[in-house]
């Protein structure tokens, strides 16, 4: 699973960071990374947009993570939209010395639009306060400042160490110790993600084939879950929504019983036409997901730079949406109730919440991901928010 | 003969134990009052002897100092976020309120700090729009000057005392130690990059076919429609025969405002450099140029200004040669972190 650190640039988050993979690395758990390698934070490219953001792996007895650090709101979002880097949690950093500061509320409000539902704190450089009443102060406030952003202020945990200490390994008590406290806390409050193949069963539609004597047969890869021979699977996407019995899976011209996620399948199906069928479909696991026409989705806008527009839109902006590989023409409006809706511009590089109206129904839900091209070039990509009616 | 002795003993020890330990209560209390840090607010209250008022007191005196000593710490940092800020307090011909009603009075913002969280935050935008506010109040009309829209030295804004934009006499500090409190509060660099103003007296009662007004937009506004990464603040010409009658046409004032309102968002929008082209290819970069994407047009913006002249009746056909119409005389488009 994949988690980040967020918090004040002087409240040591790239330092904890460090200190994980440092504590982690005497027990073969990861790579020790410095500081310095850290904060630099690079520039990566994530479906042709700019992130400046660090990655560092570790595993514990349990798990393993991919650690996110990035320098800035709009690079979590950026990340968030493209997928490059989903944070399924996040260890929010708040220096002892300092306590919650007027940004922590930005911290939290972003943890909440990327998603994030848990989340642990780690309050540093407690070597610094003699008075550990003070540290009952800092955590008091945390948990009120979590629950005013509906995180579950009581009983997330809250642990207190000095990542220094830990990356010097000087006082094993609040070092060390507590870095092995945080993770086992990341470990057993934090949740798993469901993993692809748990998920129920979907594979778009690329291609259709009627073969003579058998049927008609839809290719594809299966994006999720898992299928057998006999299963009943619905259609769904492009005016279709029906159901049918998948009587065959056929891999490299072999015939299978079986199909999973990751897998590029043909899928036989039971009295369908070929005319019923077309690209941009989906077959799923009855009842898994519903055609939608409208739905509302954070956007974001490639700059010229990364090959996008060089010129704002307004309202009712109508570019090709690929969702899968749906191609569905989409008008883009503001969310109702937007003040001045028909004033209101959107720039290359901007971070938009808009309501997606589609001229056909496609299978989709929240979290799907889709990208918004324009005469061949990509100019936008995003991710499903709400859907706003089927 | 011992008693008053033990009595002038245990004042004596009273008065060399550390002061009174601060109670949680009590720095919680003053940490919702202040934003300070833990550390501070604990300071503070064993300082005066854990009495509130006294805190307070002792914090706006200390605020100088550590102030100051975090401002210095934090100096060498590199602020590359922000945003930039707009404050209009008249804005020209027609204007029915602000100071020197009729006048065109501005200014235009930039400033830094060294994250997109802290430029979110509400603290921030408050400080950026009093800034704003104070630049506006204080800039100096000159007749004399080649330009309307004329920077404002840093050192001269920094020092002078800052006119709250929302409440203007409560105000105590100068521009300068009110970013410095606030490097305090959020302990990142914070630091003006630049500032613009424009001021004018309004346009003489002999000259009444003579208008001049002023258009903003700020684009990624967060907190106050007013800031944003990009904004843009343009000064409009207007000249009829008809002027001061449609001036004070409600419907006329809202078109306008309107208009005014989709060129500053233009200029924002595209890569606008100048008004006009330099040269007689077509340029992009030049606002006249370009095609009016704010309005349901593919019309270039110089066109559109000729048009909504004459449907407004700015322009007619019976006014005879050249008589008026609408211009845009100057603009400033700020963009984030691109100060030259």
């Amino acid at each position: 699973m994949n988690i980040g650190t967020i918090g004040h640039v002087d409240h040591g988050k790239t330092t904890l960071t460090a200190a994980i993979t440092k504590v982690l690395s005497t027990k073969g758990g990861a790579k020790f990374t410095d500081y310095a390698q850290i904060d630099k934070a690079p520039e990566e490219k994530a479906r042709g947009i700019t992130i400046n953001s660090a990655h560092v792996e570790y595993e514990t007895d349990n798990r393993h993570y991919g650690h996110i650090d990035c320098p800035g709101h709009a690079d979590y979002i950026k990340n968030m939209i493209t997928g490059a880097a989903q944070m399924d949690g996040a260890i929010i950093v708040v220096s002892a010395t300092d306590g919650q500061m007027p940004q922590t509320r930005e911290h939290l409000l972003l943890a909440r639009q990327v998603g994030i539902k848990k989340l642990v704190v780690f309050i540093n450089k407690v070597d610094q306060i003699s008075d550990p009443e003070m540290l009952e102060l800092v955590d008091m406030e945390m948990r009120d400042l979590l629950s005013t952003y509906n995180f579950d202020g009581d009983n997330t945990p809250i642990v207190m160490g000095s990542a220094l200490a830990a990356l010097n390994g000087a006082d094993p008590e609040r070092g060390e110790k507590k870095i092995e406290e945080l993770v086992k806390a990341c470990d057993e409050w934090l949740e798993l993600p469901p993993r692809d193949l748990e998920k129920p069963f979907l594979m778009p539609v690329e291609d259709v084939f009627s073969i003579s004597g058998r049927g008609t047969v839809a290719t594809g890869r299966v994006e999720r879950g898992t299928a057998l021979k006999g299963d009943d699977v619905e259609i769904v996407g492009l005016g279709a929504h029906f159901k049918t019995t998948l009587t065959g899976i056929e891999m490299f011209h072999k015939e299978l019983d079986r199909g999973e996620a990751g897998d590029n399948m043909g899928a036989l199906l039971r009295g369908v036409k070929r005319e019923q069928l077309r690209r941009g479909q989906v077959i799923i696991a009855p009842g898994s997901m519903k055609p939608v026409t409208k739905f509302q989705a954070q956007i974001y806008v490639l700059t010229k730079e990364e090959g996008g527009r060089y010129t704002p839109f307004m309202d009712n902006y109508r570019p090709q949406l690929f969702l899968r590989t749906a191609d569905i023409t989409v008008g883009l409006h503001w969310p109702e109730g937007t003040a001045d809706a028909a004033e209101k511009m959107v720039m290359p590089g901007d971070n938009v919440e808009l309501v997606c109206e589609l001229v056909h129904d496609v299978a989709a839900e929240v979290g799907s991901r889709f990208t918004l091209r324009e005469g061949g070039k990509t100019v936008g990509t995003g991710i499903v928010t709400k859907i706003l009616s089927s | 003969m011992f008693r008053p002795r033990h009595a002038a003993l245990n004042a004596l020890r009273h008065y060399s134990t550390p002061a009174e330990k601060p109670s949680l209560k009590l720095v919680a209390e003053l940490r919702k009052r202040t934003e300070v840090s833990i550390t501070k607010a604990r300071e503070a209250l064993s300082a005066s002897g854990n009495d509130v008022d006294a805190a307070l007191t002792w914090l706006e005196n200390d605020l100088a100092v550590s102030g100051a000593k975090k401002a210095a710490k934090v100096s060498d940092r590199t602020a590359g976020e922000g945003l930039i800020g707009v404050s209009v307090l008249s804005s020209g011909t027609g204007s029915q309120n602000g100071a020197g009603k009729g006048g065109v009075r501005a200014a235009i913002v930039e400033l830094n700090c060294e994250t997109d969280f802290v430029a979110r935050n509400e603290l921030f935008g408050k400080l950026l729009a009093d800034i704003a506010h104070t630049a506006a109040f204080i800039a100096d009309v000159d007749e004399q000057a080649t330009s309307y829209i004329r920077p404002i030295p840093l050192d001269l804004l920094l020092d002078a005392p800052l006119v709250s934009q929302t409440a203007p006499s409560q105000s105590q500090g100068t521009v300068g130690t009110a970013i410095r409190d606030t490097i305090a509060k959020v302990g990142e660099k914070i630091a003006l990059a630049r500032v613009a103003a424009v001021a004018t007296n309004p346009i003489p009662k002999t000259s009444q076919d003579l208008g001049l007004r002023l258009a903003t937009y700020a684009h990624g506004s967060v907190n106050l429609s007013s800031q944003g990464r990009i904004a843009s603040l343009a000064l409009i010409g207007l000249k009829s025969p008809r002027l001061t009658t449609l001036l004070t046409t409600d419907a006329f004032l809202k078109d306008l405002e309107k208009f005014e309102r989709s060129l500053a968002r233009q200029i924002v929008g595209f890569d606008t450099r100048s008004i006009r082209p330099a040269t007689d290819a077509p340029d992009e970069t030049a606002l006249y140029d370009q095609p009016f994407s704010m309005l349901p047009t593919d019309e270039k913006v110089r066109n559109v200004l000729t048009q909504w002249a004459r449907e407004k009746n700015l322009v007619s056909d019976e006014d005879g040669e050249d008589t008026g119409g609408l211009e845009v005389l100057e603009f400033a488009r700020w963009q984030l972190g691109k100060a030259t």
